[in-house]
Order: C-alpha cells, then structure tokens, then sequence
C-alpha cells in the first residue's frame, strides 16, 4: 500500500471520528506484517497485515480496520468498527463498546462478550431491481424539478450553459476534467488537515453540485431535440431520457464508464466556464492584422 | 484548427511547414531534455570523475552561457534582419545541428575536467543559438490561431518519447541513439539548407513569405516593447515556472527511491503511465492556451505544480509518521502529476515567445525569453539546490521549499490580478466621474 493509496482510506477513519464527535491525541497505524496489540493509544488503524488483541491483554481504546486481518482475543474497551478487510471476535474475547461492521467480512465467535453489534445492511443493486428503479426515479424527480426551475425562472442559464457544451465541447472537457480532478484531490488532501476538514465537506459538496447541475444542462439539450412545446416539459423529458441513455451507458464494460466521465467532465466544465450559466462563454480571439 | 482546413483546402505548402516545425522542435527538445540534462550528469560524475556537486556546478555554467549566447544570438537576428529569412535560419540550424552531432560523439571519450569544461562551452554556443533561431521558425511556419495546439504536439511528443522509450540515463546509451537520429536528420535539415532544387525552391521560398501574415504574434495587437510590463511580466512568470520545476526536479531525481518509482522504473507500464500522462497535460494546455487569457493559463500552470508538490510532501510527511508505510512503494500518481504539469508550462514555453513577438522582434524576444525564463532560471535553481545540499536539508524539506514557492506564486498572481482589475475599475470610475 503506498501512501496515496492509504490517505483516502486515513481521511475516512479521521471523518468518522470526528462524526462521532471524538478527539484523537494519539493514532497508530499498522500496514503490514503481524502485529500483537497488547497496548493501546487512542486509536488503532489496521490498513493491512495481520492485528491481534492477544488473550490476556486489555486494551482501551477504539480500533478501526480499513484492510488485513483484525482477531480479537483480548480485551477492548472501546469501539471496534470494521471498514474494510477482516475481523474476528474470538471466544472469551470482550468488546465493551460496538462492533460496527459497515463493509468487509466480521465474525463474533458466541462465546465473546460484545457491548453492542451493529452491521449496516448496504443495498445490492443487482439484487434490488425495485431499489435500482427507486434511486433512479428519486435522481429523475430532483433532476427534473431543478430543470423544470431553472428553465421556468431563468432559461438564459440552461441556454448558456448548454452552448457551452454544444459549440465548445472540448474546452469544456479539459476544464472540467481538470478542474475537478484538482479540485478532489484538493479537498481530500485537505481533510487530512483535521482543521480543514468542514471546508473539505463543503467543497466536495459544491463539487458533486456542479455535476448535478451539468446533468442538467444535459438534459435540457436533449429536451430542445424531444418534438413538445412547452419547454418545461421537454427539459423533464430531456432528463429523463438522458438519464437512461446514462444506465444503457453504464452496462457497456469499459467504454462505456469512459463515455460517462466525458460527459461529467463537459458538464462539469461548462457549468464553471458559463459562471453556472451567468454568462456565455466566449473564447478568447486573435485580432486581425490591420 | 487552421491546420485541418489547410489540409482540406489543399495547401500543402503550409501544412509542411507545420510538420516541419514541429520535427525541428521535437528533435531539438527531445535532444535538450534527455542528452543535455540527463547525460551530461552521468558524463560528469562516472566518466570524468567530478562529485556530483562540481556537475552542478558545470551545469551552472551551462545555463549561464548559453543564457549570454541566445541573446547574443537573438540580438543579431534581429539587427541583422535575417529574422525572417527563412533558408538563414535552417543554415544556422544546419551548423548548430553538425555541432551537436560532433559533440555527441565525443562526449563518452571525454575523460578530463578541461576536456568536460571545453565541452560545456562547445555545447552552450549550440543551445544558445539553436534555441532563438528554432523558436523564431515560428513566424515562418506556425499560423498564430494554431500556435498553442503545435506546442502541445512538440510538447506531447517529444516527452513521450522520452519517457516510453527505455534508455538508461546513460551518456553512451544516449551518444549511440542520438547520434543515429542525429545523422539522418542533418542530411535532411543540410538538403532544405542548401539543395537548389526548383521544387524544393519554390516550397521554401512559399514558407519564407508566410511570416508577413503570421510574423505578429497574438499579444502583440496593439504592439508590446520589449521593455514594457506586457514582456516583462510572462518572462518573470515564466522564470518562476522553471524555478519550481527545476529546483524540485533537481531533488527528486537525486532521491532513489523517487526516481526508480517513476521515470527510471523498471516496469514499463509506469513509464508508459508517465508519457501518457505527459502527452494528456500538453493536449489540455494547447486546448486551454488557445482558449484562454495569458493569465489564466498562468494561474492553471501554478496550481498544477503546486498540487504537485502538495502530493510528495504529504506523502513524506506520512512516510514520516509511518515508516513502515515507505515500505510499500511510491504511487506512479505523484509522478503522472508532476509529468501534466510539466507538459502544461512546456506547451505553454514553445507558444509564448512568438506570440509575444513581431516579425522584426522574434529573435530578441525569443532568446530573452528563453533565456532568462528557462536558461537563468535553471542556474539560480541549481546554485539554490548546491546551497540546500550543502546545508544537508531533508527532502522533505527542500520539497516543502519548492510547495512553498508554488503556492505563493499562485496566490501572487491570483492577487496581482485581482489588483489589475481593480484599477480599470478606478479608472472606468473615473473617467465616468468626469
């Protein structure tokens, strides 16, 4: 694991303590190897190899695994909350707060003592075709009611927006892929800051914001090619039918996720090359020798 | 493009001059980056023997003298007025190109310090007048719309190049590949030169006249001088971009387990991942320069770097809490970073100089250019770096320098422009209030 790999999965832990409303003095990192825990600082990261609360030992504070192996067969008294990887509570083992699963593959022997279990039951989609028609018509409604606004109230906006998309397509696409791609990583580097960690939520707030508002912009330029008059309908249609050109895309392997990053990052592009659609983009001109 | 209508149109003449130029440059650049400034360290330090200090030293002086000949060089174009004769400047071309092939060939018999001195010299006369005259071909082959999109082209190739191509930094590797590249394209460069054939006459005579509509660059409308703010400020800006480069440059190749991760790694899928990176940071600059202010690009240019260093440093600080993280191997992203930042401020380097010139200012401005931005520049950052080798700072350190410089940079020019606007805006007010 190199070190930019581990930041993102470091940020994670550090947003989910400070969620929880807890202080780090002291945090320790295992990534490879085995390791026998038998003393404790505040918190305990497991990004990889193999962890062990030995039988016998008593350690108090919270330990999070965000890869390896994790075996309690000691004592923790605090939290134990499993990110990625394994985890195994052994018999005779004690846990006095929450073991909290949220992904990765956890076992709790019957004979251990555990404060509290807690799993977080993710949706499978491929499972849920009535939960994957539900999330996407819940994204249709808010996509076509934001469009159904903006074109109702402000349709220079979309207009602007969208000839960006259409007459300057490629310049909306180096910026957009530019820009978001600085700006991500500006934002996880950022949180890795603690202080800055409420900028990095609002940053990547705004940035998931300038998407939906690209895909807007998209739909209401497939709404002026769908043949109704009233523009507003047309937008909700536009939506709508881009966003299942979007899921057709996305069971095309490989090409097919390419496709949807380009039209993200034009999206993305025009929207900051429009202001959000204040002003039509205009590229700079060469004046003519006189 | 311009360059596609001139093909669909049929004018070939001016469609070769687009290939033309952008062969002359990459094989100059391409020359440039690897021979240059990767063999001759290895010519200094394993054949002649010098410590790695001395080399530095050298290459010092390097900077430093091809600096006082590009000027020289370029002043002379200019005054001269063989700025817009076209077969001039491929003569020239033609004598700097034999130069280089003569010292290339030498260079792995070069045993002593004299010896490795007389050879910088020697090498600094041909970059010093190779560089004006090759950027000023600009004027006679470039149309000015296109400008930023052939920079990307030279810039996206030659560091492709350079980076898939798998050549030990090794200056006998690079004499032998160089030497059979070289031969080939003096005999070319030596038949435009000199060949009197009438084809080959009216081709060039064709080419030579084109500088009459695309000798005024695209900041030069109304005309810039050449001591004015409007060249002054993209020099001072551009100096700063080979600082950061340089001086971080400088350090990460110097550093093992840096350099084997990224551009000496030997897995090719890294150094493919490097070029390819490489080549998608020139498109994107040659996109965004000709679509774009000056500025702008400036402000994208200085982010890129400044990001860049944000990711070595965080990631030597966290080796630093965890060592065992270091262990783990460097990811090829910090690398692929620093490579779409290089290609956007050398995309943005091979467009600027013409377009901030004239016809009948070319050569000045290119040399000045050139050599205060990129030649000056690499000498302060070296003698920067010999001074931060000698007080033994970390890497961590010295990288926390350079992040440093990046970020005040970009915050400098964001306010520096931000200032600018403000004072239209005095003036639009004032001439209101009258």
């Amino acid at each position: 694991m190199s070190p930019t790999d581990a930041i993102p999965l470091l940020v994670v832990v550090l947003l989910m303590i400070s969620v929880g409303g807890g202080e780090v003095q002291q945090l320790s990192v295992t990534f490879q190897g085995d390791t026998s825990l038998e003393t404790l600082q505040d918190v305990h990261v497991v990004a990889g190899g193999t962890t062990t609360v030995p039988v016998g030992s008593t350690v108090s504070g919270d330990v999070y695994a965000i890869g390896g192996t994790t075996r309690v067969e000691g004592a923790v008294d605090g939290d134990v909350t499993l990110l990625a990887g394994n985890l195994s509570v052994a018999d005779g083992a004690t846990v006095t707060g929450t073991v909290q699963t949220i992904a990765g593959d956890s076992v709790v022997a019957d004979g251990a003592t555990v404060g509290r279990v807690s799993e977080f039951a993710a949706p499978v989609p491929s499972d849920s075709p009535g939960q994957r028609v539900g999330g996407f018509l819940l994204q249709f409604l808010v996509l076509g009611a934001i469009g159904w606004w903006l074109v109702g109230r402000h349709p220079a906006l979309l207009e602007n927006a969208g000839s960006a998309v259409t007459d300057h397509t490629l310049v909306s696409g180096v910026v957009g892929a530019l820009g978001a791609a600085t700006l991500l990583v500006l934002f996880v580097y950022m949180a890795f800051t603690l202080v800055l960690i409420p900028v990095a939520i609002v940053g990547l707030v705004a940035e998931f914001l300038v998407v939906v508002y690209g895909q807007v912009v998209f739909g209401y330029l497939v709404g002026t090619r769908v043949p109704v008059e009233r523009v507003q309908v047309a937008t909700v249609a536009g939506v709508g039918v881009f966003l299942v050109a979007l899921e057709v895309l996305g069971m095309v392997p490989y090409v097919g996720g390419l496709v949807q990053l380009g039209v993200a990052a034009v999206g993305f592009g025009a929207v900051l090359n429009t202001y959000f659609g204040l002003k039509r983009f205009e590229p700079v001109t060469i004046p003519e020798e006189g | 493009m311009e360059f596609v209508r001139h093909v669909r149109e049929g004018r070939w003449t001016t469609a070769f001059g687009y290939v033309l130029f952008v062969a002359l440059m990459v094989a100059g650049y391409y020359y440039n980056i690897t021979f240059v400034q990767l063999g001759l360290i290895d010519l200094g330090t394993r054949l002649v023997g010098l410590s790695e200090t001395a080399v530095s030293a050298w290459m010092a002086v390097l900077a430093l003298s091809t600096l006082v000949v590009a000027v020289a060089t370029g002043v002379a174009m200019d005054r001269g007025g063989w700025n817009t004769a076209l077969r001039t400047k491929l003569r020239v071309l033609f004598g700097v190109v034999c130069l280089q092939l003569v010292l290339t060939l030498v260079a792995p018999n070069v045993r002593s310090v004299s010896a490795f001195g007389a050879w910088v010299v020697a090498a600094s006369v041909g970059l010093g007048v190779g560089f004006p005259v090759s950027f000023s071909l600009a004027i006679d082959l470039v149309p000015v719309p296109d400008r930023g999109y052939v920079a990307a082209a030279v810039t996206a190739i030659a560091y492709f190049v350079a980076n898939a191509v798998p050549l030990s930094w090794s200056v006998d590797v690079f004499s032998r590949v160089m030497v059979a590249a070289m031969v080939p394209g003096a005999l070319v460069l030596g038949v435009l030169s000199f060949a009197r054939v009438d084809r080959l006459d009216a081709l060039l005579a064709e080419l030579g006249t084109q500088h009459r509509a695309f000798g005024t660059g695209r900041f030069c409308h109304p005309e810039i001088r050449t001591r004015s703010l409007a060249f002054v400020v993209p020099v001072a800006l551009m100096f700063g971009v080979f600082f950061i480069d340089s001086l971080g440059f400088l350090r990460i190749i110097d550093t093992p387990s840096l350099l084997l991760s990224s551009w000496q790694s030997p897995e090719l899928s890294t150094r493919l991942f490097i070029a390819v990176a490489h080549v998608v940071g020139a498109v994107m600059a040659g996109v965004i320069y000709v679509n774009y202010s000056l500025s702008r690009v400036f402000l994208w240019t200085f982010a890129l770097f400044a990001l860049t260093h944000v990711l070595y440093t965080s990631d030597l600080r966290l080796a630093a809490v965890f060592p065992s993280l270091a262990q783990g191997g460097a990811s090829p992203l910090n690398p692929a970073v620093y490579a779409v930042a290089v290609s956007f401020y050398t995309t943005l380097n091979f467009a600027l100089w013409p377009d901030l010139s004239t016809a009948s200012t070319v050569g000045t401005r290119s040399a000045v250019g050139i050599g205060v931005a990129g030649w000056l520049a690499t000498f302060t950052s070296t003698a920067l770096a010999l001074y931060f080798q000698a007080a033994e700072l970390t890497l961590l350190s010295h990288l926390n320098v350079v992040q440093a410089l990046s970020l005040l940079l970009l915050f400098g020019l964001a306010v520096g422009l931000y200032a600018h606007r403000m004072v239209e805006l005095v003036r639009d007010g004032g001439e209101s209030a009258t």
